[in-house]
C-alpha cells in the first residue's frame, strides 16, 4: 500500500516536472527543485524495489504491475503525463539502482527535445542509450485477438444484463422473489469491463435497434451512469452502486399498464398522470424487494428523482427541495441522453446523439446539472460511438471508438471508401504520417437515423 | 517437504487462523498472533513458491493438479464455500500485505448467515485486493441462455443494405453535415467543484429517502385525499405546489388507497431499519413527519393508516430491536430519548418488557427516563408493571413512579408495598415518602418493626420525607422503645437526624432529655441513644440561631464525659454548630 501511494506521488509530480521544463528551461530554479524533488521519491523508493517500472497500459498507470488508483485531485497532471506519453509513443519508463540529478536531467531534456522530434520515441531511445538508470519503451497497443475476445465478453455481460433486467420486471410484477445478489454480481462484471474496456461497452449503448427498449434502457443508462461516474473519480464499490441504482431507475414502469407503456400515439392527460407515477412506484416496488440496506436505500432516490430535473421543473412534484442526490443527477442525464438517442414505441425514429448532446446542452442548469454534463460530453466525445462521418479522404465511416485525450480524432469504422464503394476496416485518426500530419480528419458529420444503418453491424 | 505439502499446510493454518480470528476480537493478542502466524508463514511460501494459484474444485482445492484441500462435507467446506459462488482460481500473489491478509480471513470467515446480502465474488470485488485475484466463473449470472443468441440474430435481421451506403455517401459529399458539439475541456475549477460534490455525497442517505416517503405520502391519496396533478403545474406555471389542484385518481380511489397502505408499510420498515442500524436520528425524523402529516388536511382513513405507523414505533418488534441496538453498543443518548419521548403510549408495556431484559446500565437508564416520559401519559399502562413476575422490573416501575410523583399511583403503591422481594419493599417506602403519600403513614409503622434493617432505615426516611405530624409521633414512639435501644447504632443515628428536622420545641426537649438520660441497665445501649441525641442536637443547633447558644452550652457539659462514645458525638455536634456560627 505504501509503494502505491509513493508510486502516485512519483507520476504526479514526474507530470508536474516535465510539465514546467516544458516552459522552462532546464537549469531554471524551478525545474531544477522538480528534478531534485522527482529524483528523491524516486531513489526513496528504489531502496526497496530496486526497480521502478511505470507502464501506461490503455488510460491507466502501473507500477511495478500494481495499477495506480488516484483521486480526483490528480486527475489533471495523470491526464497530462498520460497524453505526452502518447505523443512520443512511449509506454514505459524504468528507473533502477539509484538515479543521480543530472540523470534525471538528460531525461527531461530527452523528453522535452522528442516532443519536437519527427520519431519521438526513437529519439528517446537514442537519447538514454548509455543511461544506465533510466530507460523508456514503446507503448503497449492491444492486440486485435485480444480485442475482439474482449468484445465477445463485453457483448455476453451486455446481455447478460438486459436479460436479468427483463427478469427482474417480471419477477417483480409476478411478485417473485429477486436475487439482488445476483444483480449486483452482474453490475460487478459490467464496472470491470468498463474500467478496462470503456469503449467497448460505450459501443453497446449506441446500438438502438434492439427489440426490448425498456430492458436494454435500463442496461444502457446503467452503462452510461458508471462510465461518467468513472470520470468523476467515484470508487469501484460506488460505481457498483451507482450502476445498481441507475438498472433500477425505471423499476417503477412496471405499474404502468402495459397498453400505456406501449402506446405508439402521444399520451392522454390522464394516460401522462399514470406514467408520471412510476418513479414513486419505484420506490415502492425497489423497498419491496428485501429488507432496506443502503443500496436500497440509494436506489430508492434514484428512482424517485430521476425525472425531478435539476431546478425541479419535473415530476413528481416536491414540497421540500431539498439537493438532489449526486446518483440521481448523473441517472438523469445519462438517461435523457439514452433515451433521445433510442428508438422507442412513441419515438420511432431516435436523435443523431450530436442533436441529443445539443439539446442536452440547452437544458444544462435547468433540468440537467451543468458541471456533470461538462463531464458527460467529455466523456461521450465530440463525435459520440455510432456518429456517421465523413472523412478528408472521402472516406464514408461510423465513430467506433472515441479518444479521450483527442476528442476529435477517434478511431472509425470506414463503410465506404474514397472511391463510394462498399468496405469494411478500421482507422485511428490520431495516426500520422511520417511527415507528422494526420492521416485522416473528420471533416463532416450525418444524421445517420436518415439511413436504414445498422450500427449492430459495426458495433458488435 | 514437497510444495505440494507445504500449500497443504499452508492452507491447513489458514483454517485454523480462521476459527481463531472468527472467536477473538481484533485487538486481543490471540488474534494478533493467529494473524502474525498466518502471515509469516505466506511469506516463508512465497519466497520458496513465489505466487501461489489455488484451483478451486466442489469438493477440493489444487495447486499445480495436486489436491492440497479435500472436505466431502457440506458444511464448514472451504472449497466448497468458495466454488458455491463461483470463484474457480485463487491466487495470492508476492507482496500481499497484512491488511490484506486480515480482510481476506475476515471474509472466509463469514457463516451463510451473514452473507444475506452479498456473496463472496462481491465482498472480495469490493475489497478489490492487489495481491489477492480470483477467477469466477460468470455463467451463473445468465439468466437465460438463449438471450444473447436471439437478440444477436434479431438485431441483424435487417443488414444495412449497399444502396442505403450510397444514398449515405452521396448525401455525404452534397450536403452541409451536423455541426459538432463543441467539447469545453474540463478546468481546475470544475475539478474543484466536484470534489465537493464528492464530499457531500458522503452523508447519510437514508433522511433523503424519508423525506421522499413523506412526499409520496403528502400526495398519494386516501380516499377522500387529493391527488396532485404534475401535468396542471405544467400547464399552468403559476400553480403552485402549496395549493395542488384536485383531480380525479387516474388509477380509481382503489388502487390509491393500496398505495397510501403500502406506502405507509414502507415507511415501517425503513422504521425498523433506522432502529436496527442504531439511526435513531433518522426514526425521530420519521415519527415527526407523519405526526406532522397527521395535522394536515387528510382524510380520517389516511390518519388511522398514520397513526398505524407511530404505534409500530412503539411495537414490541421495533422495541424489541431498540433493546438488541441500545444493549450492545455504545451509543448517543439523546436520539434514543427523543425517540422514546415521541412514541405513543403503545410502547409502554414493550418497555416495560425490555427493562426486563437489558444488560448494560445506560441501557437500561434510558429506557426508565422513557417510561418516566410516557407513563405521565398513561399511568395506568405503567402501573400494569407493577405485577411483573421480575422483582427488578418491579423495582424498576416504582422507581419511575417516583420519578413521576403523581399521588394516583399511592393507591397502587400500597399494594406493592407487600412484595417478597426486600428491594421493592424498600424502593416502596422510599417512592411513597418522596412523593408524600400522607396516607402512607400508619402502613409505615409496621415496617418500623421489620426484620431488615434497610427496611427500617429507609422507613424512617420516608416517615422524615413525609414530615407529618404522625410521622413525628411515631418516631418519638418507637425511640422510646426497648426495641429501639437494642438496634445499631447507625440505626439509631438515621432515626435521630431525620427526628431533628422537626426543630420544634417538644422534639429538642426530648433530645435534651435523651442526652441527659443515665440508666442502670444496658448503659452501652443508652449511651449510644445518648449519643445519637447529641448528635441531632448538633444538626438543631447549627441551623436553628436562636437555640444554637442554648444548646452549645448543654452539650459542653458532656464534652469530657468519661465514655469515648458520647465524648466523640458531643465533641463533633459543638464543632458543627461552631462552624455554622462562623458561617453566620
Amino acid at each position: 500500500m505504501e509503494e502505491t501511494k509513493k508510486s502516485i506521488e512519483i507520476i504526479n509530480n514526474l507530470s508536474i516536472m516535465l510539465r514546467t521544463s516544458q516552459v522552462h528551461d532546464i537549469n531554471n530554479t524551478a525545474v531544477l527543485n522538480l528534478v531534485e524533488k522527482v529524483t528523491g521519491l524516486i531513489n526513496d523508493l528504489l531502496r526497496e524495489e530496486r526497480i521502478l517500472q511505470i507502464d501506461l497500459v490503455g488510460e491507466f498507470f502501473y507500477a511495478n504491475d500494481t495499477r495506480l488508483k488516484y483521486s480526483i485531485e490528480h486527475l489533471l497532471n495523470f491526464d497530462y503525463l498520460s497524453r505526452e506519453l502518447k505523443k512520443r509513443n512511449v509506454g514505459t519508463i524504468i528507473f533502477k539502482e539509484r538515479i543521480e540529478p543530472d540523470e534525471m536531467k538528460r531525461f527531461v531534456k530527452a523528453f522535452v527535445a522528442a516532443g519536437f522530434a519527427r520519431d519521438p520515441l526513437q529519439y528517446m531511445l537514442n537519447s538514454l542509450k548509455d543511461l544506465r538508470t533510466i530507460s523508456v519503451d514503446k507503448l503497449k497497443r492491444v492486440k486485435e485477438g485480444e480485442a475482439l475476445d474482449m468484445r465477445k465478453v463485453v457483448k455476453k455481460t451486455y446481455f447478460n444484463a438486459v436479460s436479468f433486467s427483463k427478469g427482474l420486471m417480471n419477477k417483480i410484477k409476478s411478485k417473485e422473489a429477486v436475487n439482488i445478489k445476483k444483480a449486483k454480481r452482474i453490475v460487478e462484471s459490467m464496472v470491470d469491463l468498463i474500467l478496462e474496456e470503456e469503449q467497448l461497452f460505450l459501443g453497446m449503448t449506441a446500438i438502438k435497434d434492439y427489440d426490448e427498449y425498456t430492458y436494454h434502457h435500463s442496461v444502457n443508462v446503467s452503462v452510461l451512469s458508471i462510465a461518467l461516474g468513472q470520470r468523476l473519480g467515484l470508487s469501484k464499490k460506488a460505481l457498483n452502486e451507482l450502476g445498481l441504482a441507475a438498472l433500477f431507475h425505471d423499476i417503477g414502469k412496471v405499474g404502468v399498464p402495459l397498453e400505456i407503456l406501449n402506446k405508439p400515439s402521444p399520451f392522454t392527460e390522464e394516460e401522462w398522470l399514470i406514467m408520471k407515477k412510476h418513479p414513486q412506484w419505484g420506490v415502492k416496488a425497489l423497498l419491496m424487494l428485501k429488507r432496506p440496506d443502503p443500496l436500497l436505500i440509494r436506489s430508492a432516490i434514484v428512482a424517485f428523482e430521476h425525472h425531478l430535473h435539476y431546478n425541479y421543473s419535473g415530476y413528481p412534484r416536491v414540497t421540500n427541495k431539498a439537493e438532489q442526490d449526486l446518483y440521481s443527477r448523473i441517472v438523469t442525464i445519462a438517461d435523457q441522453y439514452d433515451a433521445m438517442t433510442s428508438s422507442r414505441v412513441y419515438a420511432r425514429v431516435p436523435l443523431p446523439s450530436d442533436k441529443a448532446l445539443s439539446i442536452l446542452i440547452e437544458r444544462s442548469g435547468t433540468q440537467v446539472d451543468p458541471l456533470l454534463l461538462k463531464f458527460f460530453i467529455n466523456m461521450v466525445g465530440v463525435y459520440p460511438i455510432g456518429s456517421l462521418v465523413l472523412l478528408n479522404t472521402n472516406e464514408l465511416g461510423i465513430v467506433y471508438q472515441s479518444n479521450p485525450l483527442f476528442p476529435d480524432r477517434p478511431r472509425v469504422r470506414i463503410i465506404m471508401d474514397e472511391t463510394g464503394k462498399r468496405t469494411d476496416f478500421t482507422v485511428d485518426l490520431a495516426e500520422k504520417d511520417s511527415e507528422g500530419r494526420f492521416l485522416r480528419t473528420i471533416t463532416k458529420t450525418l444524421d445517420y437515423t436518415k439511413y436504414r444503418i445498422n450500427l449492430a453491424e459495426y458495433l458488435m | 517437504m514437497s510444495e505440494s505439502s507445504r500449500i497443504k499446510d499452508l492452507i491447513q493454518w489458514l483454517l485454523k487462523t480462521k476459527k481463531l480470528i472468527r472467536m477473538y476480537p481484533e485487538n486481543n493478542p490471540m488474534y494478533i498472533k493467529a494473524l502474525d502466524d498466518m502471515y509469516s508463514r505466506f511469506e516463508e511460501a512465497f519466497s520458496i513458491s513465489g505466487d501461489i494459484t489455488l484451483q478451486i474444485r466442489q469438493y477440493e482445492i489444487l495447486y499445480h493438479d495436486e489436491q492440497v484441500y479435500h472436505n466431502p462435507e457440506k458444511t464448514d467446506n472451504l472449497a466448497l464455500f468458495l466454488f458455491k459462488d463461483g470463484i474457480r482460481e485463487l491466487r495470492f500473489l508476492k507482496g500481499l500485505d497484512k491488511e490484506e491478509l486480515k480482510d481476506f480471513l475476515k471474509i472466509i470467515s463469514l457463516d451463510e448467515k451473514e452473507l444475506v446480502d452479498d456473496d463472496i465474488v462481491t465482498l472480495l470485488w469490493e475489497r478489490d485486493f492487489q495481491h489477492i485475484k480470483y477467477v469466477v466463473d460468470e455463467s451463473v449470472l445468465t439468466e437465460d441462455e438463449e438471450y444473447e443468441f436471439k437478440a444477436t440474430e434479431s438485431l441483424m435481421e435487417n443488414p444495412t443494405s449497399t444502396d442505403e451506403l450510397l444514398r449515405a455517401y452521396r448525401d455525404a459529399m452534397d450536403s452541409k453535415g451536423v455541426e459538432a458539439v463543441e467539447v469545453a475541456p474540463v478546468s481546475e475549477e470544475d475539478l474543484k467543484a466536484l470534489m465537493k460534490e464528492l464530499e457531500k455525497d458522503s452523508e447519510p442517505k437514508l433522511p433523503k429517502l424519508i423525506y421522499i416517503l413523506s412526499e409520496i405520502l403528502r400526495t398519494v391519496t386516501s380516499p377522500l385525499a387529493t391527488v396532485t396533478s404534475p401535468l396542471a403545474t405544467v400547464t399552468s406555471p403559476l400553480a403552485t405546489v402549496t395549493s395542488p389542484p384536485t383531480v380525479t385518481s387516474p388509477l380509481g380511489q382503489e388502487s390509491d388507497k393500496k398505495d397510501f397502505e403500502e406506502f405507509t408499510s414502507l415507511v415501517k420498515s425503513l422504521l425498523l431499519y433506522s432502529v436496527e442500524t442504531g439511526d435513531f436520528e433518522s426514526a425521530v425524523r420519521i415519527i415527526k413527519l407523519i405526526k406532522e402529516l397527521m395535522n394536515s388536511d387528510m382524510s380520517g382513513d389516511s390518519k388511522t393508516q398514520l397513526k398505524k405507523i407511530i404505534e409500530y414505533a412503539g411495537s414490541q418488534t421495533v422495541i424489541k430491536a431498540m433493546g438488541e441496538v441500545i444493549d450492545r453498543i455504545d451509543i448517543e443518548e439523546d436520539p434514543v430519548k427523543e425517540y422514546i419521548q415521541n412514541l405513543d403510549r403503545n410502547a409502554i408495556e414493550p418497555l416495560i418488557d425490555l427493562l426486563g431484559e437489558l444488560k448494560n446500565m445506560t441501557a437500561r437508564k434510558l429506557i426508565i427516563d422513557g417510561l418516566a416520559s410516557l407513563g405521565r401519559r398513561d399511568m395506568q399502562s405503567l402501573l400494569k408493571g407493577l405485577t411483573d413476575e421480575r422483582w427488578y422490573v418491579v423495582r424498576n416501575i416504582v422507581y419511575i413512579l417516583r420519578l413521576i410523583g403523581d399521588k394516583r399511583a399511592v393507591e397502587y403503591l400500597l399494594k406493592t408495598i407487600r412484595h417478597p422481594d426486600m428491594r421493592v419493599r424498600r424502593e416502596v417506602i422510599k417512592t411513597l415518602g418522596e412523593i408524600k403519600a400522607l396516607q402512607a403513614v400508619p402502613i409505615l409503622k409496621d415496617y418500623l418493626h421489620d426484620p431488615e434493617p434497610q427496611i427500617r432505615i429507609t422507613t424512617v426516611r420516608a416517615l422524615g420525607s413525609l414530615h407529618t405530624e404522625g410521622a413525628r409521633r411515631l418516631l418519638i414512639q418507637h425511640i422510646n422503645t426497648k426495641e429501639f435501644l437494642m438496634r445499631g447504632i447507625e440505626e439509631k443515628k438515621e432515626y435521630f437526624e431525620v427526628l431533628s428536622s422537626w426543630k420544634d420545641q417538644e422534639t429538642i426537649e426530648l433530645l435534651i432529655k435523651i442526652l441527659k438520660r443515665n440508666t442502670l441497665f444496658h448503659r452501652a445501649k443508652n449511651y449510644e441513644n445518648r449519643a445519637c441525641a447529641a448528635y441531632a442536637l448538633g444538626i438543631v443547633g447549627s441551623t436553628l440561631t436562636s437555640l444554637s447558644g442554648e444548646i452549645l452550652k448543654l452539650l459542653k457539659k458532656y464534652a469530657d464525659s468519661k465514655n469515648p462514645l458520647l465524648r466523640e458525638y458531643v465533641k463533633n455536634a459543638i464543632i458543627r454548630i461552631e462552624a455554622s456560627y462562623g458561617r453566620n
